[in-house]
């Protein structure tokens, strides 16, 4: 393959890597949660700190996750950018009420320490769930990501689709390519600077088309290959793939479990108990 | 006496689907530890057979059945697939869509996992299964990293636990190039002499027959028309009758007028008993045999000091060759040799790093793809790839219509490619409705509708029996006397190459070892161990009988055209 795909297929080496898929599943969803329940950077910093160790451990292609770091960060720089342009004070609705100004375009338009605050908070946010999918994304390979959501309770046949897609996925696009340039033998002209982008989204028909054709013809032997050695059989699949538990997925598991109901804890006080109006601000007057 | 594994009582069986049955009164046993071929044509209802074997009937294919089948003792109406997977075990022609997982010991282990086998039970089983078929080391290796033939050998060890004893191979050969084909016959044949009752469904006699088989059936229209071993089979006339492809020496054997008999054991060709035949082999190759008019034409394309690289992997090392005018030239090499990557340079699909092609002198990198498309056709494998339009009216047009001819034109066109390629009267079929070599006929259609000068086929016959073969190959050939197309075939089929070209240009490792006249470069063994590939029966009969291989080939070549013209 010319153009190597970023997840990782042959299951990696390192500390993190060679956790179970139930493992990684558990604690990457836990994690998600935590980022998402959270608008406080005292609870996010740590977990970013965390999720930084982990992905150095993986010892990554580093250039691939800097562009995409890049581009992230760009992308989520100009969402705070635009929270501010609608709303300027946006900061103090959530600190208290007060507007420390730093620095003032016009009478509407000004720099606050509080919107600040707040608009670094949710960009941290965002970067948070970003290094913690990374880490995830880096350390499990498909199979285990469907042994692992096995694991923990998803019906089989569904973690079967999605370890088919991985699979089936890198198949397909070459079936798109060799298709593509019999088109454009033929004639479809697909040169991004020749064609206009309505045309060439229509012409993709031309490619669609026989595409399906002979994914179908696949999927066929697919499912009589899949028939044939007994796929379905029983109601329960044990995976090739999830490893046993270590010493080391125990102390994840229950740091998993521990971080689980603290996650709990915090939702149930902070969220339904006594819904919170502020956000933590180092700063308050 | 031998139990019964397989027994089929006057059975048969319609599809749902179609109007007639498809298999007709099946009477068939076969024993324990036995190695049998069903061999047949397409459509003969090998491979319907070959799924009542395994459960797929009537599991995933609905219809009617008339009598029984019984597989390890049960009835597969009722035992069902599940259980009948844990004795019959099947490796299909896909092997890139039976290879369902993401790694190969994953694969290997799938069916384990489906009995939700521990996991701690199932390593030392499936270091075992890949043990048996050489791939132990593999086990972490990706699918998209394994040739046709490993992914074969995984398939076959994917199938090869505890109670298996039965193992079912649907067309094993289809999909891998020769010499990869020769190693899974090997393999079969070790599988089978570790007390496996084994079922080989092919076509392809003369491959499979490179290891003693114990009984061939040999099916036609959904019956068993022939049941017995290989030799009384060669001797007789029903192969040809029925469409299969006798082994290459037999059929020189018949030109050179033997009349054989199995005693003589003509099943293999290292170890028959040449001596009665001797002297009319002899008397053969004295006949005069008319040379071959060669005309070479003008040159059309050349490519000089061409290199290429996919990444850090160089494709292609510093080939230079010309084709001319209504030549019919074979790109051969085993898969990976390079062939493939020079056709798609030919075509403008990727362009050299270094050294240029030109097309009557007209450097293609000037030239766009779609300029290229005008002169130079390429035809892929697969035609459900290529075809788009429902109707073959419009599918033919297609290009046209792009490139806005006006009307008048696009009809006359396409009604000469229509005509040329015997496809006119079906004009306003729809495309899905017609066979596959039909399809390859549309395709082939579409591009002489653009007025292409060559044409580059890549492996046309791929997967096709005999009557399908030469239906396509008389096709192009005829088209290529009509109206003097050049042709390229991109095959590592020395059959074809052998009937159907004048001229091979061999790839191994992205270069070019040879580029010569098809007679001399499969007399060459040097060349063929090269290239990796399989030499023919002819090569080892010639050794036999103590002659040059090129005279031999020489020989049977001037024979069948010969043959050819006198039709």
């Amino acid at each position: 393959m010319s153009k190597r795909i970023f997840i990782n297929i042959v299951p990696g080496k390192t500390f993190l890597h060679r956790l179970s898929g139930k493992t990684k599943v558990g604690l990457f969803i836990v994690c998600i949660v935590y980022t998402i329940m959270s608008f406080d950077l005292r609870l996010l910093a740590p977990l970013m700190f965390l999720s930084l160790i982990a992905i150095v451990s993986l010892k990554p292609d580093w250039k691939v996750i800097i562009v995409l770091f890049i581009a992230i960060f760009l992308m989520n720089f100009f969402n705070i950018f635009l929270y501010w342009v609608v709303k300027p004070n946006i900061g103090s609705e959530w600190t208290g009420g007060t507007s420390t100004i730093l620095y003032s375009f016009s009478s509407y338009y000004f720099v606050s320490l509080e919107t600040l605050w707040y608009l670094l908070v949710r960009l941290f946010k965002m970067l948070t769930s970003f290094a913690v999918s990374m880490a995830f994304i880096l350390s499990i390979t498909p199979s285990e990501l469907a042994s692992g959501l096995h694991g923990l309770g998803v019906p089989y046949k569904i973690c079967t689709v999605v370890s088919l897609a991985f699979r089936y996925i890198p198949d397909i696009s070459r079936d798109y390519e060799n298709i593509k340039v019999s088109m454009q033998a033929r004639g479809v002209e697909m040169d991004l600077r020749k064609t206009p982008i309505l045309k060439r989204l229509k012409q993709t028909i031309y490619i669609l088309f026989p595409l399906i054709i002979t994914s179908f013809d696949r999927i066929g032997n697919i499912a009589n290959a899949l028939d044939l050695r007994g796929y379905g059989l029983k109601k329960d699949r044990t995976y090739y793939a999830e490893v046993e538990p270590t010493m080391m997925d125990r102390f994840f598991r229950w740091s998993t479990l521990a971080l689980f109901i603290f996650c709990l804890a915090w939702i149930v006080s902070r969220n339904i108990w006594e819904p919170a109006t502020k956000m933590w601000f180092p700063f308050e007057v | 006496m031998k139990n019964p594994v397989i027994e089929f009582h006057d059975f048969g069986f319609r599809y749902a689907s179609q109007s007639e049955p498809t298999l007709h009164g099946i009477n068939l046993t076969i024993f324990e530890g036995e190695k049998v071929l069903i061999l047949g044509p397409s459509g003969s209802g090998k491979s319907t057979l070959a799924n009542c074997i395994n459960g797929l009937i009537p599991f995933s294919f609905k219809g009617e059945s008339t009598g029984e089948v019984k597989v390890a003792g049960m009835d597969t109406r009722h035992a069902g697939i599940f259980s009948l997977s844990k004795h019959v075990g099947t490796v299909l022609q896909d092997s890139d869509a039976q290879f369902v997982a993401l790694s190969v010991g994953e694969d290997i282990a799938f069916a384990l996992e489906n009995q939700a086998v521990k996991r701690s039970m199932m390593i030392p089983q499936v270091i075992a299964a890949a043990s048996i078929v050489g791939m132990q080391d593999f086990l972490n290796h990706v699918p998209y990293a394994l040739s046709g033939g490993q992914k074969q050998k995984v398939s076959l060890a994917g199938v090869l636990h505890e109670h298996v004893d039965i193992v079912l191979f649907d067309e094993p050969l289809a999909s891998l190039d020769p010499k990869a084909g020769m190693h899974a016959v090997e393999l079969i044949d070790d599988i089978h002499s570790q007390g496996k009752t084994v079922v080989i469904i092919e076509h392809r006699l003369e491959d499979v027959l490179h290891r003693e088989v114990d009984r061939i059936l040999v099916m036609d229209e959904g019956r068993i028309v022939f049941d017995g071993d290989a030799d009384t089979l060669l001797c007789g006339k029903l192969l040809p009758e029925i469409g299969i492809r006798e082994p290459l020496f037999i059929t020189q054997m018949h030109h050179a007028g033997c009349v054989l008999h199995a005693d003589d054991h003509p099943s293999s060709v290292t170890r028959f008993n040449l001596d009665p035949y001797r002297d009319s082999l002899l008397n053969f190759i004295q006949t005069e045999i008319q040379p071959k008019a060669h005309y070479p034409g003008e040159v059309l394309i050349e490519a000089t000091n061409v290199r290429f690289s996919y990444d850090t992997q160089e494709a292609i090392k510093n080939i230079s060759f010309q084709v001319r005018k209504g030549e019919k030239i074979a790109f051969i090499g085993k898969n990976g040799a390079g062939k493939s990557t020079m056709a798609k340079l030919l075509c403008g699909i990727v362009r050299p790093d270094h050294g240029s092609i030109t097309y009557q002198k007209t450097d293609l990198k000037t030239w766009s793809i779609r300029e290229i498309g005008e002169k130079i056709g390429f035809v892929m494998q697969n035609p459900n790839q290529m075809l788009v339009k429902n109707i073959i009216k419009e599918e033919v047009a297609f290009a046209l219509t792009l490139r806005n001819l006006p009307q008048s034109e696009i009809d006359e066109r396409v009604q000469r490619a229509l005509t040329v390629c015997g496809l006119w009267p079906m004009r306003n079929w729809p495309v899905s409705a017609v066979s596959y070599g039909q399809r390859k006929r549309i395709t082939v259609a579409a591009m002489l509708a653009l007025d292409t000068e060559v044409l580059i086929l890549d492996e046309p016959t791929a997967g096709q029996d005999y009557r399908h073969y030469t239906e396509i190959m008389d096709f192009l050939d005829d088209l290529n006397r009509q109206t003097g197309i050049t042709i390229i075939f991109i095959t590592h089929d020395m059959h074809l190459a052998i009937e159907y070209t004048d001229r091979a240009i061999v790839f191994a490792d992205g270069e070019k070892i040879a580029d010569d006249l098809v007679v001399e470069v499969l007399s060459d063994n040097e060349i063929i161990e090269k290239a990796n590939l399989k030499q023919t029966s002819l090569y080892t009969l010639a050794l036999r009988l103590g002659l040059p291989a090129q005279t031999l080939v020489d020989h049977f070549i001037g024979h069948e055209r010969e043959v050819k013209i006198h039709e």
